[in-house]
């Protein structure tokens, strides 16, 4: 790949105080990532991926180093560079699904009816279609988290921050939003940047595996995966390197349960 | 359907019981629904008391500038308490104290202050829905999720457009509700100070008929002063729903 770097991260560290003292969150972590890469971060529980997501997206600021996106330091949240998904999909409960879509782009200032073009134009995509004007307590934890996507999506940051997005779904849905997820970053050619905990998904998904330490985090390894897709999970090649993936971070993993 | 006419037995069954026990009883004293309606009937002729309009106006204006004071400054003291973490533990405890106490033994001194005419009644009305109102605002900004804050600044949200997108909506229906009770309380105040001492307005004429013993006139009295709280109490719900379509 010869695509240009799109971010740079560099040295970075966090640290945050609590009441029983302070904590370091990330220590010295450098990552460049380029356009159209799916990265996926994975590693224990408090290793700091979050914070390094929240980095990225300008709502954490880092205590030390710098990241740059497109060769401009990030200094607050920036809508045309970074959008995110959380955890727990986020959606205004009093907004319809297609309202949650069109969240970001109201506050771009774009004219309503162009903004309702655009939600409705992913209602297919996200498979949504009949649910526009559904509200979220209308809709499974999979829709909600596909809205949460779609809101995503319409304001067409170059970079898709996902901090577990599938973490609060069961197993099958899981694996399907995977597989719609990939679909979704190979027609629109988004960089993403994915936080989980499930070796299945940074393997059926990524470009890029990195793998973090147990806090303070850092980088242990980086795992490049120029497999096609979709990938056959049960070949010999696939089974290597989940055993490979699970072995860096089993260690870390055991090191973060032993602090807990 | 079923559920206006269930009411409408509740009423007449009042009714019934309230006409018979008065007769059996002392319908000079418990003046009875046969008596009240004729009662009414000069009242709303303007026989009985010929000033009536101009007593309900006064009424229906210290309501409203009661009202509008209670709600500008519970907005405004109920968002200064929640942005500051500080000012709202250090005084919000405070508020809630002092809401518990029966507003009616500040009454007096407001006579004091004020004097007897309409800003007395004013000064006890605003003081009545301006708690409410200051509370529903503490507790609506405590009830919307940090998690919806967090995505909107994600999204690259000023602080106004999250206070108009999140804020406000999220909050909404706690705000409403103590907006409503705000209005209501405030119209209590307002008409059980005339009643304790004015020279003019509803309560003022309630005063004036119960003292010189003209029961049913002052039966009369108590039914327009109902309509006014219903009315009012109608006029708030029908802002309520409005209020949420505008937020979606």
């Amino acid at each position: 790949m010869s695509a240009p770097a799109l971010i740079r991260v560099e040295g970075v560290s966090k640290r945050y105080r609590t009441s029983s003292g302070a904590v370091d969150a990330l220590r010295d972590v450098s990552l460049t990532v380029r356009q159209g890469e799916f990265c996926t971060i994975i590693g224990p529980s408090g290793c700091g991926k979050s914070t390094l997501l929240g980095m990225l997206g300008g709502l954490v600021l880092p205590d030390g180093g710098c990241i740059q996106i497109e060769g401009q330091p990030v200094s607050g949240p920036d809508p045309r560079r970074t959008a995110t998904v959380f955890q727990d999909p986020g959606l205004f409960p009093w907004r319809t699904a297609l309202e949650n879509i069109e969240f970001g782009l109201e506050l771009q200032g774009v004219d309503r009816r162009r903004r309702r073009a655009v939600a409705a134009e992913l209602l297919g995509p996200l498979g949504l279609r009949r649910f526009g004007d559904k509200y979220p307590r209308e809709l499974s934890g999979g829709m909600r988290q596909r809205v949460a996507i779609g809101r995503a999506l319409a304001i067409e940051a170059k970079i898709l921050l996902m901090d577990e997005p599938f973490g609060a779904l069961d197993e099958q849905t899981r694996v399907l939003m995977g597989e719609w997820l990939l679909d979704i970053w190979r027609r629109t050619e988004r960089t993403v940047i994915f936080v989980t905990h499930s070796l299945h998904e940074a393997l059926a998904l990524s470009t890029r595996v990195v793998v973090m330490t147990a806090r303070p985090g850092r980088i242990k390894t980086v795992l490049e995966l120029p497999q096609p897709y979709p990938r056959a999970m049960e070949s010999p090649e696939l089974v290597a390197l989940r055993a490979k993936l699970w072995s860096e971070i089993r260690d870390e993993s055991l090191r973060a349960m032993g602090e807990a | 359907m079923r559920i206006p006419l269930v009411r409408l037995g509740l009423l007449i069954a009042i009714l019934g019981l309230w006409e018979a026990g008065a007769r059996a009883a002392n319908p000079l004293l418990y003046v009875p629904p046969s008596a009240a309606v004729p009662a009414l009937r000069e009242l709303l002729a303007l026989r009985s008391y010929p000033d009536l309009p101009a007593h309900l106006l006064l009424t229906a204006q210290e309501i409203a500038v009661a009202y509008g004071l209670a709600v500008a400054a519970g907005l405004a003291i109920g968002f200064a308490l929640g942005a500051s973490r500080l000012l709202g533990r250090a005084y919000g405890p405070i508020l809630a104290a002092l809401y518990a106490v029966p507003a009616v033994v500040w009454y007096p001194s407001l006579m004091l202050f004020f004097g007897l005419d309409a800003a007395s009644k004013i000064a006890f009305g605003f003081l009545l829905g301006f708690f409410p109102i200051t509370l529903a605002v503490l507790a609506g900004i405590r009830q919307v999720s940090p998690a919806l804050v967090t995505v909107a600044r994600s999204f690259g949200a000023s602080p106004v457009a999250i206070f108009g997108k999140v804020m406000i909506p999220g909050m909404l229906f706690t705000l409403v509700g103590g907006l409503r009770t705000g209005l209501a309380l405030a119209v209590i105040g307002v008409i059980v100070g005339e009643i304790l001492g004015s020279k003019a307005g509803l309560g003022s004429l309630i005063n004036h008929a119960y003292g010189l013993f003209r029961i049913a006139d002052y039966v009369a009295l108590v039914v327009v002063t109902l309509v006014l709280i219903v009315a009012s109490d109608a006029l708030a719900s029908l802002v309520e729903r409005r209020a949420r379509r505008w937020t979606t």
